[in-house]
């Protein structure tokens, strides 16, 4: 009965064409809303991605990565003789203005660090070397700021074009020249600011005025001691906060600073608010459409359910007709709208807005919810067929 | 006929059947009393709203009377339950109804082989044994077409092959011919007629159709739910009033 049951449902191309239309559009939002969510949810971490370092050390009232509070120098010493640390390095991290050859100014995340072991330096440069940081008023700044701060002039079509900042150009930051000796590929941040690294004593420099400019401190810990094991010994002998750098999502520990990031945001902005609201949406618009239009397939059908029912089916039989029906139709719906997502995320990777972070978890859970409708749907038919009285057969 | 012709297939005695609220009845049988042999094509007629239907869906097992008894090949439905009731409509009963019934998003294969397949028999088996009978009732080569493409003669051939594809003792037929011209309907009648020339099986007709009344061992007149009169010959039945 179930190939039957498959039949009528294909048989039946505009329900059907209506009914995947609502599962696919249904599963698209929730699986793409999902997907910015948690790309967008990323990037409120990103400084733990691009700055790379087992032990993140910081002032206890910090909360999460973009909100530093500056340490004292000499903090940097007191985690050195932490008892398992290998190596300690000074991190400096704000948010400054930047200005322009032109003129214009730009709000960068101006990244400090240690000059001796560049700990925390950025991990692929596509041009320059890292060690030319070393030379006076040097910087070095990521693709996305470089194309961001680039030069604004005229294309060969008469359209206002920016041409990206590159190696051996110039900027200034609180009227101090920043030389660009290498542009660096790092993910970008929920700021959207470009990142110009630095020495640490050069982003001393760079933020006159600041008495305290220590952020983090980079820690590695001794062979054979676990991170979280020196988080404690680095709270426990110094009064500071210290974190793990684990930002995989589905296995970040208790300690991790990504982790206390996300649910940062999470608890502080609406963002969660706003994608939760679109991922409920689609699951009513599905839930809606597909009922709606599944309960239309079964009203039409009706006479048809009632007079297999006076052959001798079952209610078990037609319930299992009907969920073979809701099901397929949702696996296809699912895949339809999975597959658009995936298009569309990858147009969205291609072009770096908005971020899109497809994790399977979101596709098994879009899944089961595609389901959960074809469920409420089929149910939603079973109960009006369970009402239909086989001898209604009888009577025209 | 053979010997079992006189025996009985289908037997209501006193069966009463009432629909509505107790303040609002609507009496559709009263006391009454049906008989169909095996071998026999009985048909039932009489007014509109004279309880034909109901006494039908009563012998079909899909309506339980408030009284009375029914028997079914030897088998008492007053007694049964709704399950014991779909397991015994899905072994002995084929059905044609009025308007098919044909589901037209099936091929006409397709439509045959529900009775075998409600009743759990693999698909290659059921599609075969339907094909040899759509090719019985003479529509070979329309087998893979869509009932909607077939004229209304056609459409119940189909609804006659699925009714006994899977051999069913007693045969309901519920105005098989309203919906059809006159020579479809004698047409589809014979064929009715010919394929219930079986000693194991009965064939119960509803009609207002005074046309086929020919094709009837004999005809059960009802009147205000009960049976009125049972005649052997139709000349003997004042139509004037169906």
């Amino acid at each position: 009965m179930y190939r039957l049951a498959l039949n009528m449902l294909f048989g039946d191309r505009a329900k059907l064409a209506m009914l995947l239309c609502g599962l696919a559009f249904s599963a698209l939002l929730m699986a793409q809303q999902s997907s910015v969510f948690f790309g967008i949810m990323s990037w409120t971490y990103t400084p733990m991605v691009n700055i790379r370092a087992q032990v993140w050390v910081s002032d206890p009232m910090v909360e999460q990565v973009n909100d530093a509070k500056p340490l004292r120098d000499t903090d940097l010493g007191r985690v050195r003789s932490v008892d398992g640390v290998a190596w300690a390095a000074p991190l400096h991290t704000s948010f400054v203005q930047a200005r322009m050859q032109d003129g214009n100014f730009k709000l960068i995340t101006l990244v400090g660090i240690d000059a001796d072991t560049f700990a925390g330096a950025p991990a692929v440069l596509t041009q320059g070397r890292i060690e030319d940081l070393r030379l006076p008023d040097t910087v070095i700044v990521d693709e996305w700021g470089a194309s961001l701060m680039g030069r604004m002039g005229v294309g060969p079509d008469g359209k206002p074009r920016s041409t990206p900042l590159k190696v051996g150009d110039t900027f200034e930051i609180n009227d101090i020249q920043a030389r660009i000796v290498g542009i660096c590929k790092v993910r970008r941040a929920f700021t959207g600011g470009p990142f110009v690294y630095t020495t640490y004593d050069r982003a001393k420099g760079y933020t006159l005025g600041a008495r305290r400019t220590l952020s983090f401190m980079l820690v590695e810990p001794q062979k054979g001691v676990a991170p979280a094991e020196l988080c404690g010994r680095i709270e426990r002998d110094t009064g500071l906060k210290a974190w793990t750098s684990d930002t995989v999502i589905w296995n970040w520990g208790e300690r991790s600073l990504a982790r206390n990031t996300f649910w940062w945001f999470w608890t502080n902005t609406g963002i969660p608010f706003s994608f939760g609201t679109a991922v409920l949406l689609g699951l009513f618009v599905g839930i809606a459409i597909s009922g709606q239009t599944f309960y239309s397939f079964v009203l039409e059908n009706l006479k048809y359910f009632a007079a297999i029912k006076a052959m001798g089916a079952g209610m078990g039989v037609i319930a299992r007709m009907l969920f073979v029906q809701a099901f397929t139709a949702g696996l296809i719906g699912f895949g339809l709208g999975a597959g658009m997502a995936q298009a569309i995320g990858r147009v969205m990777i291609e072009k770096g807005m908005p971020p899109f972070v497809m994790f399977p978890q979101i596709l098994w859970a879009t899944f089961a919810l595609v389901l959960g409708i074809s469920f409420v749907s089929a149910v939603i038919g079973i109960i009006k067929v369970s009402r239909v009285d086989a001898a209604s057969v009888f009577r025209g | 006929m053979s010997h079992l012709a006189h025996t009985v297939a289908v037997r209501a005695t006193g069966v009463d059947m009432f629909f509505g609220t107790p303040d609002n009845q609507v009496v559709a049988l009263k006391q009454a009393d049906f008989e169909a042999r095996r071998g026999e094509l009985i048909m039932l007629v009489g007014p509109s709203g004279c309880g034909k239907t109901t006494l039908l869906s009563v012998i079909a097992g899909t309506l339980t009377p408030q009284a009375g008894t029914v028997e079914v090949f030897g088998q008492r439905l007053d007694g049964l339950g709704q399950e014991a009731l779909t397991t015994f409509r899905r072994k002995n009963l084929g059905f044609v109804f009025q308007s098919f019934n044909l589901i037209p998003t099936l091929t006409v294969v397709e439509n045959v082989m529900v009775p075998l397949l409600i009743q759990g028999r693999p698909y290659d088996e059921a599609r075969e044994r339907s094909l040899a009978l759509i090719e019985k009732v003479g529509l070979k080569g329309r087998e893979e077409g869509r009932p909607n493409a077939l004229s209304g003669g056609q459409q119940q051939r189909v609804a006659i092959a699925r009714a006994l594809v899977h051999e069913p003792p007693l045969l309901i037929c519920d105005e098989p011919t309203s919906a059809l011209d006159k020579d479809t309907g004698a047409h589809i009648m014979q064929l009715v007629r010919d394929l219930s020339r079986s000693p194991e099986r009965c064939v119960v007709v509803v009609t207002h159709d005074h046309r086929i009344f020919r094709f009837a061992d004999r005809i059960a007149e009802m009147e205000d739910g009960r049976i009125s009169r049972v005649v052997d010959d139709p000349k003997l039945l004042d139509t004037s009033h169906l």
